[in-house]
């Protein structure tokens, strides 16, 4: 195995196997069990089609992906560096792109389990089962990049403040507004600043193309916009990303 | 009594009857049915059509009807009007004139909003005719499940036991140690 498989295989271990990566886990799973379970006893949401709860979940697993991707990314740089240990990484026979790939490898390699973590979920959630292979997929290749892209940016941003702190409070901040969408239905955001804030969001791209395939039925190759969009997201946070391990100094 | 006198008293009694008929208020009947492709268990969400036709029995012409849609709770303890807010965007409708012997259909769509039983009542009335009901239609929404709850509880509770199992286990293996 190379250097960047072994640097991916060893970020993986600590985000998954590591028992702080357990409990992160853990986190995401009371976090969908609770949602799971306040669905059980309210009975106003009996009036929601059972695909709103699908796309609900989705948009659950996508903010908790992306959330658990901002924490590691955040990590990655800026907490070697206050641990000490960045040195000796950037002292292995790794290029700076290799490391930005062993590092982003383990954040996808986590986001993998949290996918396999929310099939379950989906699956009791979703009891029509109207649309959940489409919305699974639609998770997947909307989902992950713009889950994988707030690892890049909080890994950008921690190389280049120095702090996993002072990168996870920006990076929190945007994704909260990233991911506004998920509180705000479509209706509250037909004004022109929620229409042009829908177009560029890559949270918003990806929750569009939930609420197309799961609720209104289309195919999950008819959401090509919404999957550039997300696209775009991933390789603009890439390059920040890569700037920023580039111009790491010791 | 002259012949004369007799035409006179016919001809006046005739007019009188007339003129009763003219002065005597529109008489309207009011029958309501459900659509028959309305499920036969509704439940929760389901949007069910009623009809009703609006008929004027009367010998006059019934000026400005008016006819609205009613519900009324009935379940035992919880007897109460509903408010048709959420229910039915269609609640009343205004007919300038319903001739002696015409009738007014019109549909009532419905989205049930909640569970019980209920009964459906379109009542039609105008500036001359009587207040007119329509017999009941009675009505048994069922409650919908969004989520099955044999599906998300032992998912719910078995996926962070599992992981929180594999947590202890984790940390005993390594001492406490991460």
């Amino acid at each position: 195995m190379n250097a960047v498989g072994l640097l991916a295989r060893k970020e993986a271990g600590e985000l998954l196997l590591s028992s702080r990566g357990l409990g992160w886990l853990l986190a995401v799973s009371v976090v969908l069990s609770g949602f799971g379970l306040l669905l059980i006893g309210s009975q106003e949401l009996s009036l929601l089609d059972n695909a709103q709860v699908v796309y609900d979940m989705l948009g659950i697993v996508t903010g908790l992906g992306a959330l658990l991707a901002v924490a590691a990314g955040a990590d990655a740089i800026a907490g070697e560096r206050e641990r000490g240990s960045l040195l000796p990484l950037l002292l292995a026979p790794i290029p700076r792109g290799g490391l930005l790939l062993g590092k982003i490898a383990g954040q996808a390699a986590a986001w993998a389990v949290m996918l396999v973590l929310a099939m379950p979920y989906l699956w009791a959630v979703g009891s029509t089962g109207q649309n959940m292979i489409g919305g699974g997929i639609a998770l997947v290749l909307l989902g992950t990049p713009v889950a994988l892209g707030f690892g890049f940016l909080a890994l950008g941003l921690g190389a280049r403040l120095g702090s996993s702190r002072g990168t996870l409070m920006p990076c929190l901040i945007l994704l909260l507004l990233s991911a506004s969408p998920l509180l705000l239905g479509p209706s509250l955001r037909q004004s022109a600043i929620g229409v042009a804030f829908d177009t560029v969001n890559p949270f918003s791209a990806a929750l569009n193309a939930y609420d197309a395939v799961v609720i209104d039925g289309q195919g999950a190759a008819s959401q090509v916009w919404h999957g550039l969009v997300a696209l775009i997201w991933l390789a603009g946070t890439a390059a920040f990303a890569g700037v920023g391990i580039h111009r790491l100094r010791h | 009594m002259s012949i004369h006198t007799l035409a006179l008293a016919l001809a006046l009694t005739a007019m009188a009857g007339t003129a009763f008929a003219q002065s005597a208020p529109p008489t309207l009947r009011v029958e309501l049915a459900a659509d028959p492709a309305n499920p036969a268990a509704p439940k929760m969400g389901d949007r069910l059509l009623f009809h009703s036709t609006i008929r004027n029995t009367g010998a006059t012409p019934a000026p400005g009807v008016l006819a609205w849609v009613g519900l009324v709770q009935v379940d035992p303890g919880q007897e109460q009007p509903v408010d048709l807010e959420d229910w039915s965007a269609h609640k009343a409708i205004t007919v300038k004139l319903v001739a002696p012997g015409e009738s007014v259909t019109t549909d009532w769509p419905m989205r049930l909003i909640a569970a019980g039983h209920y009964r459906v009542v379109v009542t039609a009335a105008s500036g001359e005719a009587a207040l007119t009901p329509s017999p009941f239609v009675d009505l048994a929404i069922r409650q919908k499940p969004v989520v099955e709850s044999n599906r998300v509880l032992p998912v719910a509770l078995g996926v962070p036991a599992l992981l929180l199992g594999g947590l202890l286990l984790r940390r005993r293996h390594t001492g406490g140690s991460t």
